[in-house]
């Protein structure tokens, strides 16, 4: 079973409104590689460089923060990776 | 002690098994500064005003613009160039006299902020922006406060409550400056995102339930959902990490 991507509200319009994307991966930036494949606008969404996150950017691996050093904690099969954005309104 | 009018006053809430007579006079005792008077001090500082909080200071420097009536439901159309503490101090003395408010008209800055909260139980998140917040997630540590975190964007929301030296903080997971843009907001995200920022002071003050420590809550208006993420403590924050730094790095109270 592959891990499950589940995409922020106002990155669905990168997915063709998909709100879980399924992606096979041994670490969370496997996974996203495989997501940006699949959907190359994910890339400008997501990172500001090759392997640097955007800093408002939050990624929770089976509902707990993967910070620091998202990119390589290591996903198993059926895991959840949420992919959310910071807010700052008020 | 509580006197027959306040008994009278908040016989629904001491009714509950958790707050009773001897919460409410906690509530009476207790001192909450609300940093913004916007979208989320709107419903926060109006339930702690209906609550009987002893003293609300709210801090804000702004004044009402048409633009803020969609939300910040404290501020009315006659209220339209008044300062936004003098609006909202007429409002909740309004709505319960015996709450003492007092309005701080001044930009929190860093070398202001220590005053501004000095004597309060808790501060309340309710900036617009977030190198204040930062600047108030210091404060808190530094003077431990319990910190109440709220922000909003669209229709969707996040709450999350901070204990100094316990908990994780809001720059647990900080990451670099994010740049500042105008957010868009209709004003029942804050409502929701203000509400349990007001649920959770009171249920501090009193000392009951379980707050939301170490636990990110996002509100998805949208879909009506609610989701909860684990955030730990970061040993390594340049905030709450140990030890704590004595200042600011250079560039790093500013962002955007």
């Amino acid at each position: 079973m592959p891990a499950k991507i589940h995409i922020h509200a106002t990155h669905r319009q990168f997915t063709s409104g998909l709100e879980v994307v399924a992606v096979e991966g041994n670490t969370v930036g496997e996974c996203l590689n495989q997501l940006i494949k699949q959907f190359p606008e994910m890339e400008k969404a997501l990172f500001a460089k090759k392997d640097k996150l955007l800093n408002n950017v939050e990624v929770y691996l089976n509902h707990a923060s993967a910070y620091p050093n998202e990119l390589v904690k290591p996903v198993k099969d059926g895991d959840e990776i949420h992919l959310v954005i910071m807010l700052a309104g008020g | 002690m509580l006197t027959p009018g306040e008994r009278e006053r908040y016989d629904r809430q001491i009714m509950i098994g958790e707050i009773g007579q001897e919460g409410q006079e906690k509530l009476k005792g207790s001192r909450v500064a609300i940093a913004g008077v916007g979208g989320l001090a709107s419903p926060t500082s109006i339930y702690l005003t209906a609550a009987g909080i002893g003293m609300i200071r709210l801090i804000d420097h702004d004044q009402v613009t048409l633009s803020n009536l969609n939300r910040q439901i404290l501020h009315w159309e006659e209220d339209i160039g008044r300062r936004k503490i003098d609006s909202a101090r007429t409002k909740l003395k309004n709505l319960n006299q015996s709450v003492e408010i007092e309005a701080i008209a001044e930009t929190i800055t860093e070398d202001n902020v220590s005053q501004l909260v000095d004597g309060c139980d808790v501060i309340v998140d309710a900036m617009d922006n977030l190198p204040t917040r930062y600047i108030l997630n210091r404060c808190a540590i530094e003077k431990n406060i319990p910190f109440f975190h709220g922000a909003v964007n669209g229709f969707e929301g996040r709450a999350m409550t901070i204990l100094p030296g316990k908990t994780a903080c809001l720059r647990c997971m900080y990451r670099g400056p994010v740049p500042q843009e105008k957010f868009p907001v209709i004003g029942v995200t804050p409502a929701v995102i203000g509400s349990i920022q007001a649920t959770e002071v009171i249920k501090y003050l009193v000392g009951i339930g379980k707050l939301l420590t170490n636990r990110l809550l996002i509100y998805d208006g949208l879909r009506v959902a609610f989701s909860e993420f684990t955030v730990n403590k970061n040993p390594g924050c340049d905030h709450c990490g140990s030890p704590l730094t004595p200042s600011l790095s250079p560039g790093g109270e500013r962002d955007g």
